[in-house]
């Protein structure tokens, strides 16, 4: 028998190198953005007084006088969001099946998945610039911008729902003898379905918001009014189209959400999910 | 409800087991797929929407005209020659987006544990902070540089100012979320022990999240990565304010080169922060 030790040590801490070091390089990096950016120190003192007039010249008193051309203008943000959203979730549907590595083919399914990826890296407004140039200014511009930024992220998800699908209905198509559509039909759309639709609705609430600035660089909608009242100094007028902006965007989520709630209640994977998703995936918002 | 007394002798002959009724598919789906028909037909018809058939024919009927293809012929040839101009702006871009995760995310730990219920400390506190919070985020960044471009004026700081914003939106959302689902047993000890509201988050909830809140800031730096380059689109300063010259000239060898950088420059940022990221949460 040994003798017990009467003193007992306190635990050392673990020695964290690794976050001492991470902590390290996001101070120099921090220290490298500053000296790069060049702040203008002046200028970012005197920024909370600036943007304290700005507000007063905005919104006392709101100029109710253009709520309606201003609703107007956010309607056709709302209706290139949804077309947008809808040509997006039609064409991302195939390919994310042809992008889930449970139902497609290797070689197709990482051709694919990198062709989704490709497509996210383009900005909505980048997209605009480029578009422009054949569909001229307008909303259709700003739909198909939106539809085909959507497409990368809205592939991407689904793909994801079907690869976490339970294989046995799909085996049980297979044994009958049905074929790659019929697998698809039977085996595979019942099961992903519900989520995917979820992440439609979800691509619609964030396309609302980015549809409300496409109008920067002539996709219509809200955003030109509000840059172009900006620039001419009326700002009792932005100040309006900025609150219908708010005031609308909360309407459509709050719809939204409770259609996206109701529609997963049966899964079991969290709802408003956006954490557990972006922490394994990063596309999810972007 | 079928075993009446009046048939007593249904052993000798079994009827055929019938096949299970089909469940009806339910209203909602036909309510569902009808809504979706009318807001199509209502964003897209001339009257009410925007009248995507007659532009889309027009844009047909219209064809391409020389001005437009001779910018689509400069899009496949890039001014490789400009490049070097490129470095410095987009270097600035970076160093926004840099800073602004930095002190948006900063910021928006203060803001989440004032927006879950579990650290606000009182309903009024958390019933503010979480308005104020949707508030910040149903304002997109592109929206919130335009704003701070007509207050402060045009530059890096407009851009910051906006990212930050934006940050703390996206990133108060999320860790709200995950404050709200911690485990409750670390609390408890802190709250049996006397700890003061500042000093139970810390010590009870902080450790709890802190993986959470560097995945978050990890994905908020890939998302200021993507509009810190758009930005200078108007005047937030970085390489957008290139762009938008370029685009405004009728550059579009100078446009599509610079498309051609952001395109990697996301890229790189996203892989880099995924790779972050799958650490983190292992």
């Amino acid at each position: 028998m040994t003798s017990v030790p009467v003193t007992s040590a306190r635990p050392t801490a673990p020695r964290r190198i690794a976050l001492r070091v991470g902590v390290l390089l996001v101070v120099l990096l921090a220290l490298w953005a500053w000296v790069v950016a060049d702040l203008d120190i002046d200028k970012l003192l005197r920024a909370p007084s600036r943007i304290a007039d700005l507000f007063r010249l905005m919104f006392l008193p709101p100029l109710w006088s253009n709520f309606l051309p201003a609703l107007k203008a956010m309607a056709e943000s709302v209706q290139m969001a949804w077309l947008g959203t809808l040509m997006a979730a039609v064409l991302s549907l195939p390919l994310s099946l042809l992008a889930a590595h449970n139902v497609s083919g290797r070689f197709g399914s990482s051709a694919t998945r990198q062709l989704l990826n490709g497509i996210r890296a383009f900005p909505e407004l980048v997209l605009v610039i480029l578009i422009v140039t054949v569909f001229g200014l307008g909303p259709v511009t700003g739909m198909l911008a939106l539809g085909i930024h959507s497409i990368g992220t809205l592939g991407k998800l689904s793909s994801e729902s079907v690869e976490s699908i339970d294989p046995g209905p799909v085996e049980a198509v297979d044994a009958v003898g049905g074929t790659w559509l019929q697998r698809m039909r039977w085996g595979v759309l019942p099961q992903a379905m519900p989520e995917i639709v979820a992440f439609w609705l979800y691509r619609f609430e964030i396309n609302i918001r980015a549809s409300a600035v496409l109008g920067v660089v002539g996709a219509g909608g809200i955003g030109s009014q509000l840059s172009e009242t900006l620039r001419y100094k009326e700002f009792a007028q932005a100040g309006m189209a900025f609150i219908v902006v708010v005031g609308v965007t909360l309407l459509i989520d709050a719809v939204s959400g409770r259609i996206r709630r109701r529609i997963i209640s049966g899964v079991d994977r969290p709802v408003d999910g956006d954490a557990a998703m972006i922490v394994m995936d990063p596309t999810v918002v972007a | 409800m079928s075993a009446a007394p009046t048939a007593p002798s249904s052993h000798a002959a079994r009827p055929p087991v019938e096949r299970p009724t089909k469940p009806r598919p339910g209203a909602n789906r036909w309510l569902a797929l009808g809504a979706v028909a009318v807001l199509t037909w209502l964003a897209a018809s001339a009257t009410t929407g925007i009248d995507l058939v007659g532009r889309l024919s027009a844009t047909i009927e219209r064809g391409v005209p020389p001005r437009t293809r001779e910018i689509l012929a400069q899009i496949p040839n890039p001014a490789w020659e400009d490049a070097p101009a490129t470095f410095g702006p987009f270097l600035e871009t970076l160093s926004m987006a840099v800073l602004g995760t930095l002190i948006g995310c900063t910021l928006a730990l203060v803001v989440a544990f004032g927006a879950s219920s579990v650290t606000a400390g009182g309903r009024v506190r958390l019933a503010l902070t979480r308005s104020l919070a949707s508030l910040v985020r149903s304002v997109p960044d592109v929206m919130w540089a335009l704003l701070f471009v007509s207050a402060v004026g045009t530059g890096t700081i407009s851009g910051l100012l906006a990212l930050v914003l934006f940050n703390i939106g996206v990133v108060a959302k999320l860790l709200s979320e995950t404050i709200d689902a911690v485990d409750t047993g670390p609390l408890e000890a802190a709250d049996a022990a006397g700890a003061g509201l500042v000093s139970r988050a810390r010590a009870a909830v902080f450790p709890q999240v802190l993986p959470s809140y560097l995945a978050y800031s990890l994905y908020a730096f890939e998302l200021n990565v993507r509009a810190s380059a758009v930005l200078g689109l108007v005047g937030a300063g970085g390489i957008g304010t290139l762009l938008n010259l370029a685009r405004t000239q009728f550059r579009y060898d100078r446009v599509s080169l610079i498309v051609a950088e952001i395109f990697v420059f996301v890229f790189l940022a996203e892989v880099l922060s995924i790779t972050l990221r799958r650490r983190l949460v292992r």
